[in-house]
């Protein structure tokens, strides 16, 4: 690994000069150039005080990234690294080191599904990533990050403006998705179904920029019906929509607003799938998707407010491996609240016992 | 010269900022300087950085930087470097405490026989299956009262010191003085 150009890749994303970054870090300029160029090496001090201006751990610059993340790199030189790029790096490198302590937390990978060609294939797709969960026939999908971990999938969610909605990566055991927090619920559990299926089909490495951009095709718009169709089971929405439209009271939008909140969906999903299940025709469709849930419809239809995936949020398996492994005394609190990102405080962290009396010959020898 | 005293003049000793810290303020430099006669006494950069950082707050600090016989030494190397980082995923986190820990157990485990002295517990964990061996901040204190250079009483107000600096020492406040009594470590024959 070559440390200096990893400090000059960190420090041109950052926007910084080398003149700039020098003075940041009390280091002569010139002493900076020949690290960037690989003329001197970088002593640990000035790598912590770069690595702290430049918003990465030490072990960024040290150690290769995943091998995944590395290619997908490569196959891209142009692309500037984006806010999800970085964080993704960052969950790799964490969920890989909470993995390799605590191996229980990802317990295995299913076999990878076939690529869906079809729009039929990816609906069996759904079902079968339905079954592999252990979601009951037509249950809604909610608590996302849960349903996922049990297939290997730890499912982050982090606001990362408007960059892409989200990203996964293929670990050696298991996989990393990140969606973007910034979305709103709908749209990030959409998110989360379509990253879950880039990770059934094993793909190494994807980032999608916009989940259901209507543009999109081949596989990506195969993982969108994967997605619709895993979070609305076909069979389940169409007995659901016709019991709520028999209600003699209720009209096609209060069937919208139940819907999407039982489901967990955000209307535009809600209106194309109602097309594709043959439940509407596009004209009722486009009334659908200016359907707005409002407070009186949470009251009066009694309907419970999820707020799946709202960043930050780390997936609860995850978070009790890290609990682990601050008890075992494996990491530090520091550490254990760095890899719980910002999701503790030092005080909600468990108690440790006093040490053992018996440890008192080790302490003093 | 035996081959024992040999062997005991290349063991280095690598110092953390806790344990600098607790001699400095004790005023026992002299006293760790006589404990570590043997040996070569270092510290990593980073130890050196956290040091100088705390002189504005700790006056105390400045003496062990200015102690000539206290080494500095630059982590740079990969083997180094790699070893570091391998610390900084079990010890650090966004307060970027315990850098010292790291430079330490990374110096130690490079140099071919070495010991770090320090006293986080996670940081002696991490140090275990490597090839390190640890020794902590009593360790060295109850030497020097072997040596006669300080009496049980005076180490174990340090004792309770660390105590409250939260290092979970396996016993309570008061408990060192009562330990030794009841073991019946130090007795004069």
């Amino acid at each position: 690994m070559d440390i200096g150009a990893r400090v000059a890749e960190a420090r041109s994303q950052r926007g910084v000069t080398q003149a700039q970054l020098a003075a940041a870090t009390g280091m002569d300029r010139t002493a900076l150039a020949k690290v960037e160029s690989g003329a001197r090496r970088v002593a640990a001090v000035e790598l912590v005080a770069i690595a702290h201006e430049l918003g990465h751990r030490v072990e960024w610059f040290v150690e290769e990234p995943s091998p995944s993340l590395a290619s997908y790199r490569g196959a891209q030189p142009g692309v500037a690294v984006q806010a999800i790029d970085d964080e993704l790096d960052s969950l790799v490198r964490d969920a890989e080191f909470v993995t390799a302590h605590c191996p229980e937390l990802v317990m295995g990978q299913p076999d990878p599904l076939p690529y869906p060609g079809t729009a039929e294939e990816a609906e069996e797709a759904a079902a079968t990533a339905r079954r592999l969960l252990g979601l009951e026939a037509g249950c809604p999908a909610h608590d996302f990050a849960r349903l996922a971990a049990t297939a290997g999938l730890l499912v982050f969610s982090v606001d990362l403006g408007e960059g892409a909605d989200a990203g996964t990566v293929l670990l050696k055991r298991g996989g990393v998705a990140l969606i973007n927090g910034r979305r709103r619920v709908g749209r990030r559990r959409l998110a989360a179904a379509h990253e879950l299926g880039h990770y059934l089909v094993a793909d190494e490495f994807s980032l999608d920029w916009r989940v259901a951009a209507t543009e999109t095709e081949g596989i990506e718009s195969r993982l969108d019906r994967f997605a619709r169709a895993f979070l609305l089971p076909g069979e389940s929405l169409r007995a659901c929509w016709r019991e709520w439209l028999a209600d003699a009271d209720e009209t096609w939008r209060d069937a919208a607003v139940r819907a999407a909140s039982h489901f967990g969906v955000d209307m535009s999903t809600l209106a194309r799938r109602l097309v594709e299940v043959g439940l509407v025709d596009r004209s009722r469709a486009d009334d659908v998707r200016r359907v707005q849930t409002k407070q009186a419809d949470i009251v009066e239809k009694n309907l419970v407010v999820r707020d799946d995936l709202a960043p930050v949020a780390v997936p609860r398996p995850y978070a009790r491996a890290v609990l682990k492994l601050f008890r075992r005394e494996v990491i530090t609190a520091d550490r254990a609240l760095g890899l719980l990102r910002g999701t503790f405080d030092q005080a909600s962290l468990p108690d440790l016992p006093p040490a053992p009396e018996a440890e008192l010959w080790d302490v003093t020898s | 010269m035996g081959r024992d005293i040999v062997s005991a003049l290349e063991t280095a000793y690598v110092l953390d900022t806790g344990p600098l810290s607790n001699f400095a303020q004790a005023q026992w430099l002299g006293v760790l300087k006589s404990v570590l006669k043997d040996h070569r006494v270092l510290i990593p950069d980073v130890v050196a950085h956290e040091l100088r950082n705390g002189c504005d707050r700790h006056h105390y600090l400045r003496s062990v930087l200015d102690a000539a016989w206290i080494e500095q030494v630059t982590l740079s190397s990969p083997e180094e470097l790699a070893a570091f980082v391998h610390y900084e995923r079990l010890l650090v986190g966004p307060d970027q405490r315990n850098l010292g820990e790291c430079g330490v157990l990374a110096l130690a485990e490079t140099l071919p026989s070495a010991v770090a002295v320090l006293d986080d517990r996670v940081a002696v964990e991490a140090a275990r299956g490597r090839s390190v061996t640890v020794r902590r901040t009593l360790g060295l204190l109850c030497e020097a009262i072997r040596a006669g250079l300080l009496t049980v009483p005076l180490v174990s107000a340090l004792a309770d010191d660390l105590i409250q600096n939260d290092y979970r020492l396996p016993f309570p406040h008061g408990g060192f003085a009562q330990w030794c009594e009841r073991e019946g470590l130090f007795d004069t024959p």
